[in-house]
């Protein structure tokens, strides 16, 4: 059970894991509970994109000790595709490009696919044009992004603003944003704050990755956390990230050493 | 003889009877028979075919169908492409077959017709025309294809005309007894000014062996612009040879792409010569070979005038045990001054089995002259396929949308849509 005592969305247990030779996760521990948006706030290097991938399923990171839940499953023995079929969505710090490859059709795919998985019907290139066409909208996108190749030559703000388009499209239960505001001007950054906002529902949880207050001034988390050194090494409400602004990060570390 | 003899190849010149040909035709086959007696075999030791042996194509025991053959309408229209609307011109074994052709008329200015039409027409033009474009360099299945010449087709465009309605030329190769092998001839040229788009269709009847040695001539006068796709989507048994031969004259402009997605072994030879000034030759290619096949290109491009421009781009994706070759070579003569002309090659591979052996070559004469080369072969990058897992998309569905993104650069040059989706459609079941 999540600290809240409502039903457990993520639960991540004495996680450790290594990328190559090199441990990076080195016992984190997480309760995120239905409805709840979590902020995790950390030192450049600290582990957080390793985290964020761990849990996408990313290969080349080794879980050494630990457990992972999601949705009562064990997240760890699924596919990166079926963590994604079952409600997980990672925005990526770094989205990459993809050559040649439609940004509609990727995210029909990406849908449709997801819908197969759970039995549900296919959406029509029609329907699936109506539905990007009102997402589109919230987020004031512009169009013709969606007759461009994903990414491909978008600037850095468009990338961020994409991955969020894309998790309004796919509806996920859990999303993990890591640093979704970074880069983005101002505008952006409340357009995006917007988009996320309206998702927040009881039924989905959020992990905010990020190294600003700024972003936490428009969604309110629940929690904000410290990952330093591969763990968790505080957590508090959102009055945490206020006093992090302001002192940094390094008191905790110095009262956890004293 | 003894080596055509010796190789068994004695069978591909029977040749369906044309009718009376006149003396000027019968000494072009004669010459190009007594040419080949003076030739060995193509083999290993000749740099263009290094990597491809003749063996498994020797050992099919190919013959030239003497009966014409007349496929019944439903199988041809098994092979048309929904919603691509051309003027449609069949070759079945070389032979132009018109009742299986469209009949709507064409503007006047536009002749098109069986070699054996153009006989009877205006034989002083055809005999002019034929071969002009090869000029004396026929490599040696041109010369089996010139020894046996029997019937082709040939398109002539008046003077600028432009035609905005695509001919599209479908070769068929099919035989009942034998395993058939059909030498079509195909003649394309353009009057100054002239701009049309030719789609050559190469297709599978069936799935026993068959052979295609298709020989191209293409002449492009002053200022005419012609798009040439060539689509090649034989079967998995079918072999394949095919000879293009092309000249440009000044400030012509000539799109080429070539898809090569059929084919146990396929064989394409291009050869440019840009003889005018400022003229443009754009050629892209895409083969996709899996296993058992083998996909072999050489392309060899002579900038002889200044101030002429070509750029080949040629892409692969290989799968399984496919192999491919691409050997391409360009020439800028002494006089070809300003000439610019890039040649790149990426491929993609898909297993560790796959090969491909990649030669571009420049050979540069002149001193003021803008030319590069470059190849790659890589693999789908772990990053990009993670991307699209993280969305949902099955490994193996994501690899094959990365493929066709790989392969979207060569295809969405093909201009018509419906094209474009048929060979996305293609790809992707080639692909699994
Ligand atoms: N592929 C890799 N190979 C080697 N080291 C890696 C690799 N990926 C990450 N690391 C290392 O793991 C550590 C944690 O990286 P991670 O990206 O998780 O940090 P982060 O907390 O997200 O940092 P930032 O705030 O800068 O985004 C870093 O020291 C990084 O150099
Ligand atoms: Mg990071």
């Amino acid at each position: 059970m999540s600290q809240s005592g409502v039903t457990s969305m993520l639960s991540i247990k004495g996680l450790r894991a290594n990328v190559g030779e090199r441990e990076i996760l080195q016992g984190l521990d997480l309760e995120v509970g239905a409805g709840e948006v979590h902020a995790i706030m950390g030192p450049n290097g600290s582990g957080k994109s390793t985290l964020a991938h761990v849990l996408a399923g990313r290969e080349g990171y080794t879980v050494t000790a630990g457990s992972i839940r999601f949705l009562g499953e064990d997240l760890l023995a699924l596919a990166p595709e079926e963590r994604a079929q079952r409600g997980l969505f990672l925005a990526f710090q770094y989205p990459v490009e993809l050559p040649g490859v439609n940004n509609t059709y990727f995210l029909r795919t990406a849908l449709n696919s997801i819908r197969r998985a759970r039995g549900e019907p296919e959406l029509d290139a029609v329907s699936f044009l109506r539905l990007m066409r009102e997402k589109l909208k919230i987020l004031h996108l512009d169009d013709s992004l969606l007759k461009r190749p994903v990414n491909v030559g978008f600037s850095g703000g468009e990338k961020k603003r994409n991955e969020i388009f894309q998790m309004t499209i796919l509806e996920p239960s859990l999303a993990i944003l890591d640093e979704t505001d970074s880069g983005l001007d101002i505008d952006a950054l409340r357009l995006v704050a917007d988009g996320i906002n309206a998702l927040r529902s009881a039924q989905r949880s959020m992990i905010l990755v990020t190294h600003y207050q700024r972003l936490l001034d428009y969604i309110q988390p629940d929690y904000v956390h410290v990952l330093a050194g591969g763990r968790i090494i505080r957590s508090g409400g959102k009055e945490l990230a206020l006093e992090l602004e302001q002192r940094g990060y390094g008191w905790i570390e110095a009262e956890l050493a004293a | 003889m003894n080596a055509l003899l010796d190789a068994g190849l004695a069978p591909w010149l029977r040749a369906i009877d044309p009718g009376p040909i006149p003396a000027w035709w019968q000494e072009r086959r004669r010459r190009a028979l007594e040419s080949l007696q003076t030739r060995p075999l193509p083999h290993s030791k000749e740099e263009s075919w290094r990597y491809t042996s003749l063996n498994a194509l020797l050992d099919q025991g190919f013959t030239a169908p003497v009966q014409p053959f007349t496929p019944p309408p439903a199988e041809l229209d098994a092979l048309l492409i929904p919603g691509l609307d051309t003027h449609r011109l069949v070759l079945v074994n070389g032979c132009f077959a018109p009742e299986l052709s469209s009949s709507t008329p064409l503007p006047e200015a536009v002749r098109i017709g069986g070699l054996s039409n153009w006989l009877a027409d205006d034989p002083d033009l055809l005999e002019d025309w034929l071969g002009t474009a090869i000029d004396g360099k026929a490599a040696f299945f041109t010369l089996l294809n010139e020894a046996t010449l029997a019937d082709g087709l040939a398109i002539w465009v008046g003077r600028g005309l432009v035609i905005e309605q695509p001919l599209e030329v479908i070769h068929i190769c099919s035989g009942q007894a034998e395993p058939p092998v059909a030498q079509p001839r195909l003649l394309v040229h353009l009057e100054a000014g002239a701009q049309t788009t030719l789609i050559e269709r190469y297709v599978g009847l069936g799935k026993t062996p068959t052979c295609t040695n298709a020989v191209i001539e293409v002449s492009l006068a002053r200022d005419a612009v012609l798009r040439h796709e060539r689509i090649q989507t034989e079967s998995n048994q079918a072999f394949h040879l095919s000879g293009l031969y092309l000249v440009q004259d000044p400030g012509s402009r000539y799109q080429g792409i070539q898809i090569g997605l059929g084919g146990r072994w396929a064989r394409t030879e291009l050869n440019v010569r840009l003889q005018g000034p400022h003229a443009e030759c754009l050629l892209s290619g895409l083969y996709v070979a899996g296993d058992g096949q083998l996909l072999d290109y050489h392309l060899d491009i002579e900038h002889r005038a200044p101030a002429c421009r070509s750029l080949e781009h040629f892409k692969g994706i290989l799968s399984g045990r496919g192999r491919a070759v691409f050997d391409g070579r360009v020439l800028v003569a002494r006089a070809a001054q300003k000439s610019d002309a890039t040649m790149t090659n990426r491929n993609l591979m898909l297993s560790e089995e796959a090969e491909v052996d990649a030669k571009p070559q420049l050979e540069i004469n002149a001193d003021d002259v803008q030319c590069s080369h470059g190849t790659t072969v890589g693999q789908i990058e772990p990053e990009l396929l993670f991307y699209l897992r993280a969305r949902g998309i099955e490994a193996r569905l994501a690899r094959r949308i990365l493929c066709l993104g790989f392969a979207s650069e060569i295809i969405d040059q093909i201009a018509d849509e419906s094209l474009r989706g048929h060979l996305n459609s293609v790809i992707g079941q080639r692909l699994g």
